[in-house]
């Protein structure tokens, strides 16, 4: 069983999930990629949603989320922000 | 009523030096942390964002005071404000620093809870405004008050060193710690000018061991 993840890397996690779909993915890719609970994923996507890092669309197909330019930012400074947030103690 | 401290005659100017630094650097900090918090959203980076910035403007109006006082500039400044004597602008600019200083403590404090209470909150800056206001002697219950809650912040950093282990959590644990001594040192000054230098020189040691710190992180 791996260490504990922390609330940036589970983002992390479901942002490359979306990113590695080219950018769009069904929830239940999501589920298996970012390794969550059904329950988990709906919090974190509602949050995610909330926050600009995903949009959710409704299509003939079912429910997609994409990634925005905040969520590639995310992604591209996320070494940064761990490093800031670990180094003065604030995870 | 105005509580002065003690100030080594071949001090002066350079604590007006060092208070600009300390202003600068916990402003480069503040700076980031907004950074990450407008990169990751997170509520934690964005109190200590605002910590910081309440820090940096304690430190502007402490450096502003002192450089009035040594450059004699306060006389004009109490004609131009037309302030009855030179105590009132000092009263002024104490108050403004010790309000600024503790706001910045508080948010620190209230970030290491990690608790989103909105009654916790309000009533940790209730209860330290008014013992500050409330007090006779301002000056004690300020560097008192800073000291305790620099020593909350100090345990959260030793918990979260102890966890994980990371030098560079060490180096701000270390750094709150010297905070912590500085502040110390602050309330002895008014009776020994020499605590007042050492307090600085205290502050100044901490206050490098963040910038390294961020520095670190930048360059990364």
């Amino acid at each position: 069983m791996g260490a504990k993840r922390d609330r940036l890397q589970v983002i992390k996690d479901i942002l490359n999930a979306i990113k590695d779909k080219n950018g769009r993915i069904k929830p239940t890719h999501i589920l298996y990629k970012a390794n969550l609970s059904h329950q988990m994923m709906n919090e974190y996507l509602k949050e995610l949603i909330e926050k600009g890092f995903i949009t959710e669309e409704n299509t003939k197909k079912g429910k997609t989320y994409s990634l925005t330019n905040k969520g590639f930012d995310y992604l591209s400074k996320y070494n940064l922000m761990v490093d800031f947030v670990d180094s003065f103690g604030l995870g | 009523m105005v509580h002065m401290y003690l100030i080594p005659q071949w001090f002066f100017g350079y604590d007006v030096l060092l208070e600009l630094l300390f202003a600068f650097v916990t402003l480069l900090v503040a700076i980031y942390a907004f950074k990450v918090y407008k990169l990751s959203g997170e509520n934690q980076p964005l109190l200590f964002g605002v910590s910081f910035i309440f820090i940096s403007a304690s430190y502007m109006a402490q450096s502003f005071l002192n450089f009035m006082i040594v450059s004699e500039l306060n006389r004009d400044i109490c004609n131009a404000m037309k302030l009855a004597n030179i105590d009132t602008l000092n009263a002024l600019g104490i108050y403004f620093h010790t309000f600024f200083f503790i706001s910045g403590l508080l948010f620190l404090v209230y970030m290491t809870l990690k608790t989103k209470c909105a009654k916790t909150f309000s009533l940790m800056f209730i209860l330290a405004y008014a013992l500050l206001w409330f007090a006779s002697n301002t000056f004690y219950t300020f560097y008192f008050l800073s000291s305790v809650l620099l020593t909350y912040i100090l345990i959260h950093y030793l918990v979260a060193f102890v966890r994980k282990k990371q030098k560079r959590t060490l180096l701000v644990l270390v750094a709150f710690a010297f905070l912590l001594f500085g502040s110390i040192h602050f309330i002895f000054s008014i009776n020994h000018s020499l605590f007042y230098a050492l307090g600085h020189m205290l502050g100044l040691v901490a206050y490098i061991l963040i910038l390294i710190n961020l520095i670190i992180v930048i360059n990364k």
